[in-house]
């Protein structure tokens, strides 16, 4: 399951990212982005889930020990979670497995979490372009992506 | 109190309190002690406790669990810790295991004493306590050591030698402590202040190393899955091939498992035969824990772990 570099001809480099979102709020908020023809970098991957609090721990350390340049997880603002709790839960996953991630020698910028509601179109387009302006500048997760 | 050990069990099997009681045993070399599962009345004798009592005994009240009446077990205060964390997670019932408390003194770390002494293991005879030192029988000779010298990493920092949930206790239950002169995270904070660069070579050295024998699953009293996540087949979380990205990603996961749930027993540490460092990487996950939590596992049985809860006012600074 090896992750193919995306580098073009070694001019600029054009990180991977994984971006979980959540079906309610930021899933909704990359819709109204898409709708509202907000311009942004096509570096991130969006996958929907159900609650942001279905992003297992799992999933983070799997994509970027494959080599994947960043992860984003997106969910709702804390109180509006369509399941009422879901997202306090992403909240205190996210904090500690940040730390943990940045022992081991992962970026801190390559890990993050934001809340994005269904009405921040615009915060979707911002969070994509920023992650990923971020992302480029720390260059390819290569160490890790060599080591498949 | 070895003594008083063999008095307590006989008693437990002969009034049919107990079934089976889990404890240490003599090994095939002197200076082995191994897991000693005892289940009549002559067999009582095989029992012994000293300074190389080092298995944390609460993993096989799990199995215990399936047979017929209770079972006792030998615990340290650290390995109280354990029993504790199981009730918690609701894998034994208390009514269901007769718990013997012991006063620990310290535990000797064969690898430290082996370095200390200039000696094979092979050729200890014995390890005496003896208040602030242990004595060494190596052949006909008696050798002192400090015990700050040779005490297991953990034990450095004990801060609960003696069990504190139990049923009987062996003899008095006694302070003891160590002035290990440094912090207890010391090891953690020595490698936060390097650069993230200079962490992942680190790490990356150490995951490399790793054959993914699982023994670190196997003798983690927290690790009592029916079907571990490692062995599922569909999802396939961990590819077979040992690469390092696997490697990586086994030790990531076993860590963000054990977040709240490490007890400190350094197990794992103990028992890999490739020598990482392990609880290099656990104590973080502690550290981690107590600092954005306040939290600390198998201390107190009604407190709530802090990955299955939350506040509406925890902080989020990076959101």
């Amino acid at each position: 399951m090896a992750v193919e570099g995306s580098e073009t001809g070694g001019n600029g480099f054009e990180p991977k990212i994984l971006m979980f979102a959540c079906n309610w709020c930021s899933y909704a908020g990359a819709d109204l982005a898409g709708v509202s023809r907000l311009q942004m970098p096509a570096n991130c991957r969006v996958i929907r889930v159900m609650c942001s609090a279905r992003v297992r721990p799992e999933f983070v350390i799997t994509a970027l020990s494959k080599g994947l340049d960043g992860v984003v997880v997106l969910g709702c603002h804390p109180g509006d979670c369509h399941y009422s709790e879901g997202n306090y839960f992403t909240r205190r996953r996210g904090l500690f497995l940040k730390k943990l991630l940045e022992y081991v020698g992962i970026e801190p910028e390559r890990f993050q979490v934001r809340w994005v509601s269904a009405s921040e179109g615009a915060k979707f387009a911002d969070t994509v372009a920023e992650v990923t302006r971020q992302v480029k500048a720390l260059g390819p997760n290569r160490p890790r992506r060599n080591a498949q | 109190m070895q003594d008083r050990l063999h008095d307590i069990v006989r008693k437990l099997l002969g009034e049919g309190t107990i079934e089976y009681f889990i404890g240490y045993g003599a090994g095939s070399e002197p200076h082995r002690v191994v897991p000693c599962f005892v289940t009549s009345d002559h067999e009582v004798e095989r029992l012994v406790w000293g300074p190389l009592c080092l298995q944390n005994l609460s993993k096989y009240v799990l199995q215990a669990k399936d047979l017929e009446g209770k079972a006792g077990v030998l615990v340290k205060g650290c390995d109280t810790r354990a029993i504790v964390e199981l009730l918690k997670q609701h894998q034994i019932e208390r009514e269901e295991v007769v718990v013997i408390g012991v006063a620990c003194q310290g535990q000797v770390d064969p690898r430290t004493l082996e370095e200390v002494l200039g000696v094979p293991m092979e050729q200890v005879q014995g390890v005496e306590d003896a208040g602030d030192q242990f004595v060494v029988t190596i052949g006909e000779d008696e050798r002192t050591v400090a015990k700050e010298q040779v005490l297991l990493g953990k034990c450095l920092y004990c801060r609960h030698p003696s069990a504190f949930e139990y049923d009987f206790t062996l003899g008095e239950i006694v302070p003891f402590s160590i002035d290990a002169g440094e912090s207890e995270f010391a090891m953690v904070e020595e490698l936060e202040r390097l650069s993230v660069e200079e962490r992942r070579a680190f790490w990356q050295k150490q995951f490399a190393r790793c054959i993914r024998c699982n023994a670190c699953r196997e003798v983690c009293y927290a690790c009592y899955c029916k079907e571990c996540i490692f062995d599922r087949k569909m999802p396939r979380w961990l590819d077979k091939p040992p690469l390092l990205s696997e490697n990586e990603i086994y030790h990531l996961i076993r860590a963000v498992h054990l977040a709240g749930r490490c007890i400190d027993c350094r197990e794992c540490e103990r028992v890999c035969p490739m020598n990482l460092p392990l609880s290099r990487l656990y104590k973080k996950v502690q550290k981690d824990i107590a600092e954005l939590f306040d939290y600390e596992a198998g201390i107190e049985l009604d407190e709530v772990p802090p990955l299955v809860s939350f506040e509406l006012d925890d902080q989020d600074p990076f959101m």
